[in-house]
This record gives structure tokens, sequence and C-alpha cells, in this order.
């Protein structure tokens, strides 16, 4: 079955190829990019709402269409963590987290299923800014605002819900077909 | 039921040796975050030992209670006694993040609470230097990134001083200062004018990574070529081929002669050898003969084999 799926990106984007500041225009525009993504299996796939702000980013400006990758990459990242989360199943965390973000939900889904707990997240979508993009182009670093609803529960018993925002410092960097989450840390509004 | 600045310092009073001496700061009600029956710091660094009461009044105090701590990449869950007192032990709080802490009273009744571990000091250098390879003397061709992270590989917000020092094969070395911002100190820098390897060294405290880059000659400068001719067969041969700052280009770099005579127009790419380019060519007649290297035009030559040059 076919899906179609929306995500929506505000990418406001710094002309590429202009590294001295004087002669950098911060040209900031909206792409509401639609994204067609085919369902393996019959169940529909919802992705979150991730609104992308890349303005004055440095040391390189970001180019279109790898705003529209990371945001999409994003959202299905946010999809499959909830997924994990809830179900216990890890097979597709590969997907989407590498390195210390990826070991750490494993750990952290593996003891959750041994504690018998898992949690139910409803996602209302994250506002995602771009506070640093490596000039090689290998690592982007990101500030999520998202508005997550979380839910834990032991067996089938309800502990506790937490309707607050949430906020995350994200650490994304490009494979070969895709931006893959390096790191994700919660931090404290405080903090943010 | 609410705990009172008096019960705070209570629990504090009960505190001993290094978990008192961790827990005073939270003992003023600001490092404190109070939801129900649970008492937790707000903020724990990394790896740090501590304690959260677990308060034996109302309803929790009947009955053994359930303690869950949900962090990052951990999930901890005990049954506890109220009036007693759950360790949080040094690796149940490694990752960095916000940390959920549930307590449910024998009745089903839970009281939640956050607390946010924040990295330990940094120890960890994660360097980055762009490109490998580049031309002397180039503007902002040089970018250097690093992220730091404490033992635990969680990244260290807390803004602090990268130093990078820059240590060219030739000539002195200097450094360049950069604060972390979330985490992350960068900078861009001119590469040198000597080619050769060039040493770039991130130093935080005592935590050093060090990486190499190659400069190399940048484009040729005041290309010349001078001619011999042999009969019908002119050899023509460049002066060594520097860049502007006097670098050799390195053997390989691709040179092309360009001659233009009766016959039409041909074109030979040679490679520098030694330092020089050196290709001969067939003349009929009189021949216009001209060199390049790169974006670099040389000088031009008319030739006549019958006629001299």
């Amino acid at each position: 079955m076919k899906s179609l799926v929306a995500v929506s990106l505000a990418l406001k984007k710094v002309k590429p190829g202009l590294f001295k500041p004087r002669f950098v225009k911060a040209a900031s525009f909206v792409i509401a990019a639609c994204v067609l993504a085919i369902a393996q299996s019959s169940a529909p796939i919802h992705l979150p709402q991730v609104h992308l702000d890349a303005d004055g980013l440095n040391p390189r400006p970001i180019e279109q269409l790898t705003g529209t990758t990371v945001a999409h990459h994003y959202a299905l990242a946010w999809r499959d963590l909830a997924a994990a989360l809830e179900s216990g199943r890890t097979e597709g965390l590969g997907e989407e987290f590498v390195g210390f973000a990826h070991d750490r939900l494993m750990r952290r889904i593996g003891e959750q299923e041994q504690a018998g707990v898992h949690v139910r997240i409803v996602d209302h979508g994250h506002n995602l800014k771009a506070v640093f993009y490596s000039s090689d182009g290998t690592a982007m670093q990101l500030l999520d605002q998202a508005q997550l609803e979380i839910q834990t529960f032991d067996g089938n018993k309800l502990l506790d819900t937490q309707n607050a925002p949430h906020q995350y410092i994200v650490l994304m960097t490009p494979g070969a077909d895709r931006w893959y989450i390096r790191d994700l840390e919660e931090v404290s509004a405080k903090s943010f | 039921m609410k705990r009172t600045t008096r019960s705070n310092f209570a629990f504090c009073k009960r505190l001993t040796g290094s978990v008192l001496l961790f827990a005073l700061p939270w003992c003023a009600s600001p490092g404190w975050a109070q939801a129900g029956k649970l008492l937790v710091p707000t903020t724990v660094g990394a790896g740090q030992t501590f304690s959260i009461p677990v308060v034996g009044s109302g309803q929790a105090g009947s009955g053994q209670a359930t303690f869950y701590l949900l962090g990052p990449d951990h999930v901890v869950k005990r049954h506890v006694s109220p009036g007693s007192e759950v360790q949080i032990q040094s690796s149940d709080v490694r990752s960095a993040g916000l940390y959920q802490v549930i307590l449910c009273d024998s009745k089903s009744s839970c009281t939640s609470a956050t607390f946010e571990v924040k990295a330990a000091p940094p120890a960890h250098l994660s360097f980055f230097l762009h490109p490998s390879r580049v031309p002397v003397s180039t503007r902002d061709s040089i970018d250097a990134t690093a992220f730091v992270f404490d033992q635990y590989f969680n990244l260290v917000w807390a803004p602090a001083v990268v130093d990078f020092r820059i240590t060219p094969a030739s000539g002195t070395g200097f450094s360049r200062r950069g604060t972390t911002r979330n985490g992350v100190a960068w900078m861009r820098m001119d590469s040198t004018p000597h080619e050769g390897s060039v040493r770039v060294t991130a130093v935080l405290g005592n935590v050093e990574e060090a990486r190499v880059i190659q400069q190399v000659a940048a484009e040729a400068c005041a290309l010349r070529m001078k001619t011999v001719a042999s009969g019908n067969r002119v050899t023509l041969e460049t002066d060594p081929v520097r860049d502007c700052s006097g670098n050799t280009l390195p053997d390989g770099t691709i040179v092309s002669f360009t001659k233009i005579d009766k016959l039409g127009k041909s074109t030979v790419d040679t490679p520098i050898k030694k330092g020089i380019a050196r290709v001969q060519f067939s003349v009929h007649g009189r021949a216009q003969i001209s060199v390049a290297c790169g974006v670099v035009l040389g000088n031009e030559v008319a030739v006549a084999v019958n006629g001299g040059l």
C-alpha cells in the first residue's frame, strides 16, 4: 500500500559558494516538500512534521537538497525511534542512527525490555535549528524543539505522561544516501 | 504531600561522606526538583553517584514502592521501601541527557520527576582537518573543527577554549584559539607559503589531538619555455616550473604545449619531470607554439624550421 507522507521544511538558506561574510546574503525561504513514501507493509507510515531553519548557518551554508534530506531523515529517525521504544524492536534503528546515538538507543531499548517498561511517543512535530555545518560537509549540528507527548508504561499500566516541550541537541553525519543521527541528547529548557 | 525546606534540611543532615559533599549544592532549594513524593537534584555530573530519598509518608508509607529510572541508555526498576534511599550508581548516569524518575506506591499511585545529567569535564577531542592537501598561500583554505567530549563520550556543552597549534614544515609555528559553542570549536585559516606537511594540533587542557595536511605548490607562475630547433624538429623545454612562492610544482603535473602551423593545431600534454616539462614537435614551415599549465598561460614562440627562429 502506498501512502502519502508530507514533510514540510522551512529552510532558510544562505546562497552557496559565498563564504566571505561581506558577500553572504542570507535569503530566507520556505520550502514545503511533499515526499512520497512507499510503504513496504500494509501499515501506513506517519512521519512527524519537521521544520528546519538554517538561517545564518556557519561555517558553511546549507544546500537546498541537503536541507530537504536532513529534515526527511530526521523525521524518519523519530518515527523509527518511537516505534522501537514502544515495541522493543530495534531492527530499524540502524537505518537512521549510527555511532553513540545508535549504541545508546540499543542499550536503552534492551534494558526497557528487561524491566518490562515501554514508552509511547505521540509526536506533534519538531522545530529544528541548524547551528553548525562543517565546511567539508561531514557534520551538522542541530537544536530541536520537539512537541512530544511521552507515555511511560510498565506492562499495560500507565506510569507517567509528559506533555511538555522537549529539547534535543543533535549531531548528524552524511552516509551514502542519507543523513544519520550520530548523537541525540535531550537537554533541559534552561540549557537550551 | 509537599516537602518543606525543613525536611530538605533533615535529608541533607542524614547524608554522609562523599554523598554529602556532592549533595551539598542541592540542599539549597534551587538545586532540587521536587515532585510530590520525589526529591531529585536538578542537575548531576555524568558518572557521579548520588541518592534519591523515598519519602515515607502518606500512601507511599504503606507497603513497597517501585522506583524507575529512565535515561538515554539505561533503565532501572527497583522495589524500594518508603523511608529508604535509592542509590544511583555512577554507571546509572554515564550518558548526558534528561533522566526521568518515577516512584509508584503500593496502591499504583505514581509520581515523576526529571533531572539533567551534564557532561563531565572534557576528556576527548574529535578533530577534523580539511582538506588533506591544499595549495600554498591560499586564502581561507584550511578548516579545523573540534568536537569536545567527556570521558563517557558525551558532548561537552560548557564553553571551552580550544587552542589550534599550527606547525609548518618550515617557518615558525603559530596558534589560533576557538571557543566551543554547543561543544564545537572551529577555525579557518590561510595555507602558509611553503610546501610540505603542516601539523595542526587541537589542544584543550591536557587533551591533544593532532592531524597533518600536505601543502602543495599552487598554480604555476611566470611559466616560460625555450626552443631548440634541429632539422624540422623543435624541442621545447620549460624553465623549472614554480608557483609564485617559489615552490616547485610536483612531478606529474601536466603542461600543455600547443603548436599551430600549416597542418593545423596540435596539442601535446606532458608531465613535469624533475621540475621541467619537455616535448618535441615536427614543424612544417612557420609555427606558433604556446605553453600552459592548468589555468596559467606561459610565453609563446614563433618557429620557422627553414627560415630560423
